[in-house]
């Protein structure tokens, strides 16, 4: 059978943390002989751990959309902010620049994050053979995008902090920060460990 | 060492290549990013993390921003963020924010000291293959340029209300990103082991 040359057919396995090429061993517990590294031809059960992470994200998606991140309290009014009306009163002061990157960095990528991951574990289990290297570009930009999803949890903390001044202002953090934190974080172990190489795996 | 390389991102074997003299090779099947230009100096390494280390004191030993309100003043500084978080009980956050923003910045610019450092005088580092594994995790979580952005949201949206002034914090801060990145940049796992390897012989 002719087909590309792999690591795997030729018995060689690249270690992720160094980037050592090392012959595959026959034993299980192989580390890599340059950075003692642990060596695997693929990550050990990536698809599955991968879908576990999607799915508890999915489910915390919700609460941290729908609860509080934030309970501002001034002398005249006290007033629950969730993710997406934090995006509108930065809307309505006019920095529409700031506004449409938190929409974007907190409402949009954490969504397709979760998307593209269940797209890519689906595809990478069926292994399917369309679209090869865009499902890989895919996986790239989900994997550089992630961390930008962090900015409203900084903003809360900063906010949390300075505004409090006792009996004038205050920002109480609210449980909607907590499940978004735990969101970000989720879907960045998720796509830790997801194997792209499964993407070009071809059938036994 | 073989001179044959595996794409980490498709398995996909690749011969008799070199590290580019600039920029970065591409695998030929997925477009992965393959192999980043070696030949950066050691030195240049070392400068840029030490520089980094002072930042980093800066950033925490000064305020990042004031607030003025009704003639008092608040102030935070870097690690000041994430006692907030602390303070309202939400710890968990507290320590996420603490990591991204803290510990892992230090921890990855004393790590990379630890491992240069003594490859200078021809020598190595005791424990050098831990301290090279906690580099590559600790690096994923090191958000710097992240949080600036995260301070800017959060200065729109407090200078509707109060009067805020920029401490000399927020300038170490961007600084840091910059160092960081830089550093990020010559520093690839490849471009340490090419420092270690030359350095044994």
């Amino acid at each position: 059978m002719s087909g590309p040359v792999t690591g795997r057919s030729l018995g060689l396995l690249v270690c992720l943390e160094c980037r050592a090429t090392v012959r595959a061993a026959a034993e299980p517990h192989s580390r890599c002989p340059r950075c003692r590294a642990a060596l695997h031809a693929r990550k050990p059960y990536s698809l599955l751990i991968t879908t576990l992470l999607i799915i508890a994200a999915a489910i915390l998606y919700i609460p941290a959309n729908l609860l509080p991140v934030m309970d501002s309290r001034t002398l005249i009014d006290d007033e629950y902010d969730t993710i997406m009306s934090g995006v509108l009163v930065l809307l309505h002061s006019g920095a529409w620049p700031i506004a449409l990157l938190v929409f974007f960095a907190s409402i949009v990528v954490p969504l397709l994050k979760i998307l593209a991951l269940a797209v890519l574990v689906y595809s990478a289990w069926v292994r399917s053979p369309v679209r090869r290297a865009q499902r890989s570009e895919l996986f790239r930009m989900v994997e550089f995008i992630g961390r930008w999803s962090m900015l409203d949890i900084y903003a809360i903390s900063l906010l949390a902090t300075l505004v409090q001044v006792q009996s004038f202002a205050l920002v109480i953090v609210g449980w909607g920060a907590w499940a978004f934190g735990a969101v970000v974080v989720l879907t960045l172990l998720a796509a830790r460990t997801f194997d792209e190489r499964l993407l070009w795996d071809d059938p036994e | 060492m073989s001179p044959v390389i595996l794409c980490p991102s498709c398995d996909l074997v690749h011969r008799g290549t070199k590290a580019p003299e600039q920029g970065r090779t591409q695998c030929a099947r997925c477009r992965a990013p393959l192999q980043r230009a070696g030949g950066a100096a050691l030195d240049t390494a070392i400068a840029l993390a030490a520089c980094a280390l002072v930042l980093l004191f800066l950033s925490n030993a000064y305020p990042l921003v004031e607030m003025h309100v009704n003639g008092s003043t608040r102030e935070t500084t870097l690690i000041g963020a994430a006692l907030g978080l602390h303070a309202q009980n939400f710890d968990t956050l507290a320590a996420l924010v603490l990591l991204t923003t803290v510990i892992a910045p230090l921890l990855q610019i004393t790590a990379l000291l630890y491992l240069l450092l003594p490859l200078r005088r021809h020598r190595h580092a005791r424990g050098e293959q831990t301290v090279f594994r906690l580099l590559t995790r600790v690096r994923q979580w090191s958000f710097t340029e992240v949080f600036l952005l995260g301070v800017l949201a959060a200065l729109v949206r407090l200078s509707t209300y109060t009067y805020i002034v920029t401490g000399i914090s927020l300038w170490s801060c961007v600084l840091l990103m910059l160092c960081l990145s830089a550093l990020a940049g010559i520093t690839s796992p490849e471009q340490i082991w090419r420092w270690i390897e030359r350095s044994r012989t």
